[in-house]
């Protein structure tokens, strides 16, 4: 290399250490992603929520009033008016004519893609706030439930969250909910649905080496001749795992609960919701 | 050793900061530079289910995958990795797990460095079992001092390393994050999350001192990645991902206190927040992303955290076989070949074009990764350190600086925000906005508003 190739090598050098990086203002970033979430909310802005659930809401008070304050997440106004209303009506019909109507409109229009989920638990805690003070009126088990769910963690596992937004959509839909908590060993939810009777069983787990217990639990309510649906989900459960043990059936997301619940008082199998639960509850 | 609170900037201009090179770089055992002008590959393996059955079959089970890994270093030319495990809930519940599966790598690890040279280091992520309804809750239980008890049998079987996933603040988080509260939000990661840390961690660094291991660093997993997981990808609704952003940036004044209480990095790969850290103080970092750890979950931030990441890591796979060869093997080769294109850019001299390339692939694709680049990561840092000494005060300014930075973006229109995300952002502005900048009149009333939150106990947190 002579001199001149040196001097230029040299100023390439400097070059390339000086070279700027890149330039924002030439990249088109709608080549390299679309929100599309963007898009889909467009279509559906000129939609009127409350329009979309007239059929579904009461037009009579003071229903009209319990609902739309459930509808809203309004648990003040909800409590407020659930008590007034015991002093003349009896807890059924307030829970019939008023709140479900109420939690119904929140649930439709979140499947409809149209609410999000903070609406949705923000009515339930309004919905809870009134079914609790109606059950501390007149005693627990005087409001007519669909029917018993038996939920837990498993063992060795506290990351509880999946399962308390599932109880969240079952308790709204009118279930029982029998929550046995986090970190729960297996025998505990073995005996539990022996004593409750559910129609479905759930669990959930984050890690590899806890939901090991889902197995476990399948045996031992098939050694008792129990065959109920177990709904299993969580960061590590997937459906190749459920799929190796009997009873097990996937669930992805926490709103699927309540179709799953459904579909297991109806009597659908677990063989069959587990081939069928794109179908049947969809994530 | 105290908690010292960082006031100022580590790194004088955002422009500095990239991925392979910290201010203060980390020299891992078996020769493994950290931030020292290379990126090193992570690979981590959850075991197989039903390995957990007794001590011989886990132990056995561990040796497995870490020679397949090592083999496939061997095999493809890596010269570093750093093989970390992140342990199940039996590994630290029973320390003697801790120490053998430990002890089983580190062998491994050497045996490996004698043959061929590679730098291996052993990471043992200690599992925060500790529950808040137990007795003695979060701090006096029988699984706290087992957890504590690991961290001890892992540093003493000669790991590189030691981190932890700290869960102060969980349960406050999951009842906030559903209900789109923000107040819950920075309540539950930068208060309680801050106080547990600052309890946790020196005890942590006392113990990884005592035997010459690093005490690496903390993530908050249990908060704002269960926030980025429930926001989920662009057309889920359980999250407004302009409230992820901003739990995250809460979550970037929180995982500092572990380097505050002395931890030294490579800080936790799972620490989305990572970044503002490494800006505020220089030391290296672990980081994951989707297109290095799609094995373990998506997010939004495909090749993002990769512009300043000194530790390139999958997050984890479980064990099985693919058609390449077992996850151990394939996620070694994918994090391995991305550590490489970064190295050769460092040995180009061109490390800050390739940054940039990874920065715009997805700065705007969503407002997590947005507050993430790193000139916004650093705006974040800045205003971190100009209120440092105050936990509660230095979160919510983080998250007000991150809301700042989303609605100049939309502004300008950089960033696309649906209805929703931009009514969620303003409403928590708002919100945050109204907050008291009195950390003792913030604390009492949220003692008061979620009382009756299940599982939160004040005396978890000292209070």
């Amino acid at each position: 290399m002579d001199g001149r190739e040196i001097g230029w090598a040299m100023v390439e050098g400097i070059l390339a250490g000086m070279r700027p990086s890149v330039k924002e203002e030439v990249i088109d970033f709608d080549k390299i992603f679309v929100r599309y979430n963007v898009i889909e909310e467009e279509k559906k802005l000129g939609l009127k929520p409350e329009e979309l659930v007239k059929d579904i809401m009461p037009k009579d008070e003071p229903w009209k009033t319990i609902a739309y304050a459930v509808f809203k997440g309004d648990a003040a106004t909800a409590l407020e008016e659930t008590k007034k209303a015991l002093e003349k009506y009896p807890p059924k019909e307030i829970v019939d004519k008023g709140l479900a109507p109420g939690m119904q409109a929140v649930s439709k229009l979140y499947d409809d893609g149209i609410y999000y989920l903070p609406q949705v638990m923000l009515s339930a805690d309004a919905m809870s706030a009134a079914v609790q003070y109606i059950e501390q009126k007149v005693g627990a088990g005087k409001i007519e439930k669909k029917g018993k769910v038996v939920m837990h963690v498993a063992e060795g596992d506290i990351h509880d969250l999946g399962k308390n937004l599932a109880k969240v959509f079952l308790v709204a839909d009118g279930w029982e909910v029998i929550d046995l908590g986090r970190d729960v060993p297996v025998d505990e939810v073995v005996k539990a649905v022996e004593k409750y009777k559910p129609v479905m069983v759930t669990g959930t787990a984050l890690m590899t080496t806890t939901m090991t217990a889902f197995p476990k639990i399948a045996k031992k309510l098939l050694d008792k001749g129990i065959k109920i649906p177990f709904i299993c989900g969580g960061g590590a459960v997937n459906e190749d795992f459920v799929n190796t043990f009997p009873l097990g059936v996937i669930a992805k997301k926490a709103h699927q609960a309540p179709k799953f619940a459904e579909a297991a008082k109806k009597g659908i199998s677990w063989e069959e919701l587990r081939a069928k639960w794109h179908e049947i509850a969809p994530a | 050793m105290g908690i010292k609170r960082f006031t100022s900037m580590a790194y004088k201009s955002a422009d500095d900061i990239v991925f392979g090179k910290a201010l203060y770089p980390v020299y891992e055992r078996f020769g493994v530079p950290i931030g020292a002008g290379f990126v090193v590959p992570e690979i981590k393996v959850a075991p197989r289910p039903g390995s957990e059955k007794d001590l011989e079959t886990f132990v056995k089970h561990h040796k497995e995958f870490t020679e397949e890994i090592l083999k496939i270093c061997a095999t493809l030319g890596f010269p570093y990795i750093m093989i970390e495990q992140e342990h199940v809930f039996q590994q630290t519940y029973n320390p003697k797990y801790a120490y053998e599966t430990a002890h089983a790598q580190v062998e491994l690890a050497e045996k490996y460095y004698e043959e061929y040279g590679i730098g291996v280091t052993i990471r043992h992520t200690i599992g925060d079992i500790r529950k808040a309804e137990a007795e003695g809750g979060l701090r006096e239980s029988d699984l706290t001092k087992r957890m504590f008890e690991s961290f001890e049998q892992a540093a003493s079987a000669g790991v590189g390393d030691v981190a932890i996933e700290t869960l102060g603040g969980k349960e406050i988080v999951d009842y906030a994050v559903a209900r789109g509260d923000i107040k819950g939000i920075l309540f539950g990661i930068g208060v309680c999350g801050s106080e547990d840390m600052a309890w946790v961690w020196p005890q942590i660094v006392k113990i990884a001192t005592k035997y010459g291991t690093i005490p690496a660093g903390d993530t908050n997993c249990s908060g704002a990645n269960t926030v980025m997981f429930l926001a989920g990808g662009l057309m889920d609704r359980e999250v407004a991902h302009t409230i992820a952003a901003l739990a995250r940036a809460i979550a970037g004044a929180r995982s500092l206190v572990a380097v505050e209480a002395g931890a030294k990095g490579p800080l936790k790969d799972c620490g989305y927040e990572n970044p503002i850290i490494k800006a505020i103080t220089g030391v290296p970092i672990c980081i994951e992303c989707t297109s290095i750890c799609a094995c373990a979950h998506i997010d939004v931030m495909g090749n993002l955290n990769r512009a300043v990441g000194d530790v390139y890591s999958n997050e984890s796979v479980e064990y099985h076989q693919e058609f390449g060869g077992s996850t151990a093997e394939v996620w070694t080769a994918v994090t391995g070949n991305a550590a490489a294109l970064s190295n050769t850019a460092l040995q180009a001299k061109q490390e800050k074009v390739l940054r940039d390339l990874l920065t715009y692939s997805d700065m705007y694709r969503d407002p997590q990764g947005l507050i993430l680049a790193y000139p916004n990561a650093y705006r974040i840092g800045k205003v971190i350190t100009q209120y440092g000494k105050d936990p509660y005060l230095r979160a919510k300014y983080a998250a007000i600086e991150a809301g700042n930075i989303i609605l100049e973006a939309a502004e300008a229109k950089k960033i696309k925000l649906s209805r929703w995300e931009l009514d969620t952002l303003n409403k928590a502005m708002e919100t945050l906005k109204a907050l008291p900048d009195d950390a003792d009149k913030f604390l009492e009333d949220c003692l008061k508003e979620y009382k009756n939150v299940p599982y939160f106990n004040p005396k978890n947190y000292g209070w």
